[in-house]
């Protein structure tokens, strides 16, 4: 049978991110994958050079939608060993509160889009619907569903009273039941497992060779894990398990996710129960002396990795960010060869792949750059439609 | 807070490399930094993974230290980060390929190469990453005399065809 290559994105209807797969297939099985990223850079490392800390932490924390709060945490670490500031406990007991947090959010998110990817579309909904009560919970804390802006140097921004760690302990025993009902339903439900047991294959000595990272790595039965491995804020005094499955297939990464969930639960109960009195962050100059630092942060998807130098000014000489995404990337390619075309969603999927925080750059053509407002956007739309013989402009909104 | 496997590793690296390590740091416990000379770090690296088991490559950072760009490889063995500091002059950058020891790297490698302009030797062919085919081959935007506006200013974007032939998509599959 003849070889025939297809390409596989950048737009496509596996992910609502831009990255392209060249695929040579030989009927339906994938003889050949490539991956062409890039479609997403922003420059934010560039930027980061030439504003303050303080303004970086709020662009850093843009580098992802959904971790937005492990890549600043990561960051502002990074400074703190820079400035020699040791931040107060109960500024890094909420530190933890909220990652373990977003851990739960992204979680739920990923099942549901996994869950879509086989075309399980009631699950989706589910989880999705569950997600709303960590999103409150995040709201309640900081103010915000997505970016929270929890992280300064120093410390956090704010404190927690007690109505609302009674508001998140009530939902946590809510999320439990649900995350309950989805263990029962991931290790028993037959559309599930016929979709994700054997499929999209990496076996522990691959992953270890392709420096996987994360629920991937984790998934193919290695027990690594940041907050264990190398302890960052105070995660060496609590107590969880590192979640690991031995299946090493897209039904590990289900299982790996799902039972991190419960995890996170624990970990965010602790904190609330036994939240250390104090101050909630340290006055730190703004000018940050000579140095550098490499930070690891364990992100829902990963390790998280950053490296600041610092040059005793305002402003960072260099910060390096690795997202996790990208270091799982060289697994997906093996994943993928050998598989089925129909199966391509759900393997890439399955490393939650985020593309905004492995790419970060954009370059502005100065000539071409201006900005719209939201009358002028109407406008043209107007204009492009006139065109084709279609007159909104007597619409009123 | 003890540091015993950290100078286990110190004591290793320093009784087999003695005169290609150029300097070495404990900065504080599960942080190591290391110097070592660019046509020997290759083979310490492999060293490192084979005999040390730091068998996982987190990331590489390139830096510009004016006179000489520099790539900073952080192995990690179980909590334990070396971050291994490789220089080499602006005025030829070149670093030998690793990708050899760890498969994982290299997308950081076709980052230093896009970034900084380090010629990676021994590097696959591929497309490039993270910047788009067109985009000029001679620009380094992380490099610090690299200016976005002068950028804008004078460069245009290379041709279709030579974007098409930088993507190199098609002798690849």
């Amino acid at each position: 049978m003849p070889k025939i290559t297809i390409p596989l994105g950048p737009q496509h209807p596996a992910l609502k991110e831009p990255e392209n797969f060249m695929l040579v297939l030989e009927g339906e099985r994938i003889d050949k994958a490539s991956i062409n990223l890039g479609y997403n850079h922003r420059g934010i490392e560039k930027a980061c050079e030439e504003r303050t800390y303080i303004q970086d932490i709020y662009l850093l924390e843009r580098v992802c939608g959904i971790c937005s709060h492990s890549h600043t945490s990561c960051f502002v670490g990074c400074v703190e060993e820079i400035a020699k500031v040791e931040i107060p406990e109960r500024a890094q007991a909420l530190r933890i509160l909220m990652g373990e947090l977003e851990r739960a959010h992204s979680h739920l998110l990923w099942l549901g889009v996994a869950a879509h990817e086989i075309g399980f579309d009631t699950l989706f909904m589910y989880t999705w619907r569950d997600r709303e009560h960590v999103l409150d919970c995040l709201e309640l804390i900081s103010g915000n569903r997505i970016h929270y802006a929890m992280n300064i140097i120093g410390g956090v921004r704010k404190d927690i009273n007690a109505k609302q760690k009674n508001e998140i302990l009530k939902r946590m025993d809510i999320l439990e039941e649900r995350t309950n009902y989805y263990v029962k339903l991931i290790t028993q439900e037959p559309t599930i497992l016929a979709r994700t047991q054997n499929v999209g294959l990496l076996p522990t000595q691959e992953a270890l060779k392709r420096n996987a990272v994360g629920p991937t790595l984790r998934a193919s039965n290695v027990k690594s894990d940041v907050r264990k491995d190398d302890p960052y804020l105070m995660y060496d005094k609590l107590d969880f398990k590192v979640i690991t499955a031995d299946s090493c297939d897209v039904f590990g990464r289900v299982f790996v996710r799902v039972f991190e969930l419960i995890e996170s639960y624990k970990i965010i109960r602790q904190i609330i129960n036994y939240l250390p009195t104090g101050a909630i962050a340290v006055k730190v100059p703004w000018k940050i002396p000579e140095g550098a630092a490499v930070g690891r942060y364990e992100a829902p998807r990963g390790e998280d990795i950053h490296y600041v130098k610092a040059n005793d000014s305002i402003k960072p000489e260099r910060v390096k960010v690795r997202a996790p995404t990208l270091a799982n990337f060289a697994s997906v390619r093996y994943m993928l060869e050998g598989g089925y075309l129909a199966d391509v969603p759900i393997v890439i999927a399955a490393i939650d792949p985020c593309m905004s925080c492995t790419d970060r750059s954009l370059v502005l053509d100065g000539e071409k750059t201006s900005s719209y407002s939201w009358n002028d956007l109407r406008l043209m739309g107007i204009e492009f439609y006139k065109k084709k013989g279609i007159d909104f402009s007597k619409v009123k909104i | 807070m003890s540091l015993l496997q950290e100078e286990k590793i110190k004591s290793e690296l320093e009784k087999k490399f003695s005169l290609d390590i150029l300097g070495f740091e404990i900065q504080r416990e599960r942080r190591i930094w290391l110097e070592v000379k660019k046509e020997k770090a290759v083979e310490i690296m492999a060293y490192m993974k084979n005999k040390l088991d730091f068998n996982h490559i987190s990331a590489i950072s390139g830096m510009d230290m004016g006179d000489n760009l520099g790539a900073i490889y952080h192995l990690v063995q179980t909590g334990i980060v070396a971050n291994i500091v490789v220089e080499t002059p602006l005025s030829n950058p070149r670093l030998d390929t690793i990708t050899e020891i760890f498969m994982g790297a290299e997308y950081y490698e076709r980052e230093l190469e896009d970034m900084y302009g380090i010629k990676i030797n021994g590097l696959p062919n591929g497309r490039r990453y993270p910047l788009s085919e067109d985009f000029p081959k001679d620009q380094y935007p992380l490099r610090k005399n690299w200016d976005q506006k002068k950028f804008e200013a004078s460069a245009k974007a290379c041709s279709y065809e030579e974007a098409e032939k930088n993507s190199g998509d098609e002798e690849k599959i």
